[in-house]
């Protein structure tokens, strides 16, 4: 990264800007335009999908509301008062045009606005998972680094058991074990509930760290597994044979030349990793007692809230969609040439 | 080998014989400790500044081993089994892995066939020879980032404050092969060793990555070592030549001398093979005269 | 390919683990010693000879209700990669002959499921579509089929930009013939280890869908249902947890293994592995009398 920043600088005090500038601009605008390509389809397909559901599912506000003996006439009126009465097109647009100004409509248990609700919900997940990522991104690249730098020593060994025992640990046994030694064992943490940080970082952090580090295990194991095998991969590269030979030392060659190379695919697992964690986040935050954007989508699923999930499953994706954005901007930054002809 | 390069004061550039060599490679024979085979059996040489050393032979015949020994860069569980090689007077055997990123790139440096691979993709190509001035001669960002466009410039590339700001992937072979050789000499060694540098390129260009080689060592008295598999290709930029085959020397001696009478079956073979290529120009004038 | 797999440890432990695991499933409920129904005063009780596992927190034995929750998690679970596999490995092989249109549309689509965050789907889905585990694997299959989608997709692509193939078509062969004949030999390993990588994700997705409680009716032992259980007293019975956490784990590691090993033993690099590893065998019970050259 610094190499290109400092590069970057030198052009415009050379005041031969252009080349360099237009360069950086134009693979980020390259870069964004294809981001948008993929992602408007996949943003398209799932709402409309979402939206099925109802359909699909048969459900109605009616039933709520008023209980399985309602009169035909009674069902008619508040389906009407929802619009359900329209055709699945029009209805369609309707949540479509409000979805895209960020309005995802009522709950049909107590006509809350949802987008409030997710708001809510989503301080607490994002916290979490926030938190998480930040753990499994570096303890990750700590053991992916070690065990990378120690091939085939014990220390690589022991290392890929470790990475192997957690990936196989699904977030629940993981957020079960954790209850057990830290909370019920130990007592060093709270087992369940929530603090906003603005009632203090300390508590915030006590009351988030267990569930960020059961959702962080999966993280964990992914990107130490990956950055493992490519930094393996990129130190048989010749270039680090040509970096060598230049008279570059070991650590310079690691942290400037293998490093941004090997971190390619890493980051890009992290993008595929996160809708994983936005799912298990339903999973952690029932274990830990967190009324988050998890528990929510969980609890108006049972309750057969069918705006609510679909509000849910849009900003899961909106989430997904953001998240991937972001990793695709950074990519395009640490290894350009992994761009070229994508 | 001293004898012989005595010989060759008819080469195009005068030298003392006398000066001190700056790569001395003796009875080298380079193992494999895993088989336990040996893959070069005695290579010898002596390089002092200005001149060039070629070594001609087929792929897995030791040539390209013997260069990484004298680099240091040896792949996995290969060893100088026996001979010793000398860098400006050092036995390369008692140098630290600290002394050896010292002297890589200021004493001695090399550039490789397929230049590409040799760079780094996901930093662009000047960043990566100003990083060599930078470490290897402690000047500044700035001083650093002049230097490294000036040798860019030295290896007559146009354009070199663009070429500075692009990436590997798109140069093309024949400039990548120029930006490489600047990276290798950013740091003013005294010994370059162009391992099949010129090897995927066309022929037009790989005579200009010759040429500009043969114009350096010249300029800056650098000594080369040229390995290739193309007799031609020694044939147009070196004084002594080296002709291996399976792990061993099978003719060494000048230039005009191996190329004007091969004592070995093999150097003839390899001749009779470019007869119909355009080596004959490089031996017209000997016989002529 | 069977031969190859198990010439390898890795490949023996993998196959070993599962062929119990599925044993388990087929003979579970009937090796149950009691019925994992019925509750009884001895609530929470320490193991035992007679409660080997102890007793829940309704004094229903866990040993029995473990055993006879095996079978939902094995069938969820391969539930989930068949379906996947039907739903993403054809359209995956069809992508590459049936023309651009069909190409982007199913290209989109995987972009899209891939973006889903599929245990969320899924729990929304099922509980909106109905509560039943079969529904909800049906899903979540769907959700996962990306995976075959793009392997058997990259599969064929290298077959079909291969000579013969093209040989083939040029010389009037019918898709569905060249497909038979050539692509499914090539897309078969690469699909090989894809379902057993599905079978794993597809056990992780059974265990946290029954832990949540989706998709399975409440008295009805499951995996994830026992952890669930455990999850409220844990004070009392710490080591409760321990076993069905560990049958997941051992499960989801042992597919994971086969996955590795499919790929180890799949293709050229394959053969040459097993050779490599026969030839080092052949060596070391020659006793080392002639250093070889290494190479054979």
């Amino acid at each position: 990264m610094t190499t290109t920043t400092v590069q970057a600088s030198h052009v415009h005090r050379h005041g031969v800007a252009r080349p360099g500038v237009r360069h950086a601009l134009g693979r980020v605008l390259a870069v964004l335009v294809r981001s948008i390509a993929i992602f408007v389809p996949v943003f398209l397909v799932a709402t409309f999908v979402t939206f099925a559901l109802r359909s699909l599912s048969g459900l109605s506000p009616a039933r709520i509301q008023l209980g399985e003996d309602a009169t035909r006439e009674a069902i008619h009126r508040v389906e009407a008062q929802w619009g359900l009465d329209k055709p699945f097109f029009a209805q369609y647009w309707d949540w479509f045009s409000g979805v895209l100004h960020g309005q995802l409509g009522a709950s049909w248990t107590n006509g809350a606005d949802i987008s409030t609700l997710i708001g809510l919900g989503l301080g607490v997940s994002l916290s979490v998972a926030t938190f998480a990522l930040l753990i499994g991104v570096v303890v990750g690249f700590v053991l992916g680094t070690l065990a990378a730098l120690r091939r085939t020593t014990w220390l690589d060994r022991a290392i890929t058991g470790f990475v192997t025992v957690i990936s196989v640990m699904p977030a629940f046994v993981v957020g079960i074990v954790l209850i057990e030694i830290f909370a019920v064992g130990l007592h060093l943490f709270p087992s369940a509930g929530y603090v906003p940080a603005q009632q203090g970082t300390g508590p915030w952090l006590a009351h988030i760290t267990l569930p960020a580090l059961a959702l962080s295990f999966d993280v964990v194991a992914d990107v130490a597994r990956q950055l493992r095998t490519s930094l393996v991969a990129a130190y048989r590269e010749n270039y680090v044979t040509g970096a060598v030979v230049r008279g570059l030392s070991p650590r310079r060659i690691f942290f400037v030349h293998v490093l941004r190379n090997g971190l390619g695919p890493a980051l890009a697992t992290l993008g595929l990793k996160f809708p994983a964690l936005v799912g298990a986040s339903v999973v952690t935050e029932w274990i830990f007692g967190l009324q988050g954007f998890g528990r929510f989508a969980n609890d108006s699923a049972q309750a057969g809230d069918v705006p609510a999930v679909q509000g849910v499953l849009v900003v899961s994706i909106l989430l997904v969609v953001t998240f991937n954005l972001i990793v695709n901007l950074v990519l395009a930054r640490v290894t350009p040439a992994s761009q070229r002809g994508v | 080998m001293t004898t012989l390069s005595e010989k060759t004061k008819s080469t195009a550039t005068d030298r003392t014989p006398s000066a001190p060599s700056v790569l001395a490679v003796r009875d080298v024979h380079i193992s494999d400790r895993v088989t336990d085979r040996e893959i070069v059996h005695g290579v010898t040489f002596d390089l002092t500044p200005g001149t060039s050393v070629g070594i001609v032979g087929e792929s897995g015949s030791g040539k390209t081993l013997t260069c990484r020994a004298a680099l240091g860069i040896l792949p996995p569980h290969f060893e100088v089994s026996d001979g010793s090689i000398e860098i400006c007077g050092t036995d390369i055997t008692t140098l630290t892995p600290q002394q050896w990123t010292a002297l890589r790139g200021a004493t001695i440096s090399a550039v490789f066939q397929d230049p590409a691979s040799y760079l780094n993709p996901s930093i662009r190509v000047g960043p990566q020879i100003a990083e060599v001035i930078r470490i290897k001669k402690g000047l500044n960002r700035r001083q650093a980032r002049h230097r490294a466009v000036e040798l860019l410039q030295a290896t007559q590339l146009r354009e070199p404050e663009l070429v500075y700001s692009q990436y590997t992937h798109e140069l093309s072979g024949g400039m990548l092969q120029r930006v490489l050789i600047a990276a290798a000499i950013a740091a003013d060694p005294q010994i370059l060793i162009a391992d099949e540098a010129t090897t995927a390129l066309d022929v037009t260009v790989q005579a200009e990555i010759l040429d500009l080689l043969a114009d350096l060592r010249e300029r800056t008295g650098l000594a080369l070592v040229v390995v290739s598999h193309d007799l031609a290709v020694v044939a147009q930029i070196c004084d002594k030549v080296l002709v291996m085959r399976q792990g061993s020397v099978v003719e060494h001696g000048p230039t005009r001398t191996v190329l004007h009478d091969p004592q070995h079956e093999y150097t003839r073979l390899l001749i009779a093979e470019h007869e119909q290529y355009g080596l004959e120009k490089f031996r017209t004038p000997q016989e002529a005269s | 390919m069977m031969r190859r797999i198990l010439s390898l440890t890795s490949g023996r432990i993998a196959l070993g683990v599962l062929a119990v695991i599925a044993l388990l499933a087929l003979l579970g409920p009937l090796l149950a010693p009691q019925d994992p129904l019925a509750t009884s005063g001895h609530t929470l009780a320490n193991p035992s000879s007679a409660h080997w596992l102890g007793t829940d927190n309704l004094g229903r034995d866990v040993l029995s209700r473990l055993l006879d929750g095996s079978r939902v998690s094995v069938a969820g679970s391969l539930e989930v990669a068949l379906t996947a596999l039907v739903v993403g490995a054809i359209p995956g092989i069809l992508s590459v002959y049936l023309g651009r249109a069909f190409e982007w549309v199913t290209l989109r689509l995987a972009d899209t499921l891939v973006a889903l965050p599929f245990l969320l789907f899924a729990v929304a889905v099922i509980a909106l579509l109905g509560n039943g585990l079969t529904q909800a694997m049906l899903v979540t299959g769907a959700l996962v089929s990306p995976l075959f989608y793009r392997v058997s997709r990259a599969a064929t692509l290298a077959v079909a930009r291969s000579q013969y193939v093209e040989a083939a078509l040029i010389s009037g062969a019918s898709i569905g013939w060249v497909v038979r004949r050539h692509v499914w030999a090539k897309v078969l390993p690469s699909i090989a280890v894809a379902l057993a990588q599905t079978i794993g994700v597809g056990f992780i997705i059974v265990s946290s869908l029954t832990f949540l409680g989706i998709g399975i009716q409440p008295p009805k032992p499951t995996w994830g249902g026992l952890l669930a259980s455990d999850l409220g007293y844990l004070s009392y019975q710490p080591w409760a947890p321990l076993v069905p956490a560990l049958l997941i784990m051992v499960t989801v590691w042992a597919a994971n293994l086969l996955a590795d090993t499919l790929r180890d033993v799949s293709g050229e690099a394959g053969r040459a592995l097993i050779n490599n590893r026969k030839a080092h065998a052949d060596r070391r019970s020659k006793s080392d009398l002639v250093t070889t050259g290494g190479a054979r």
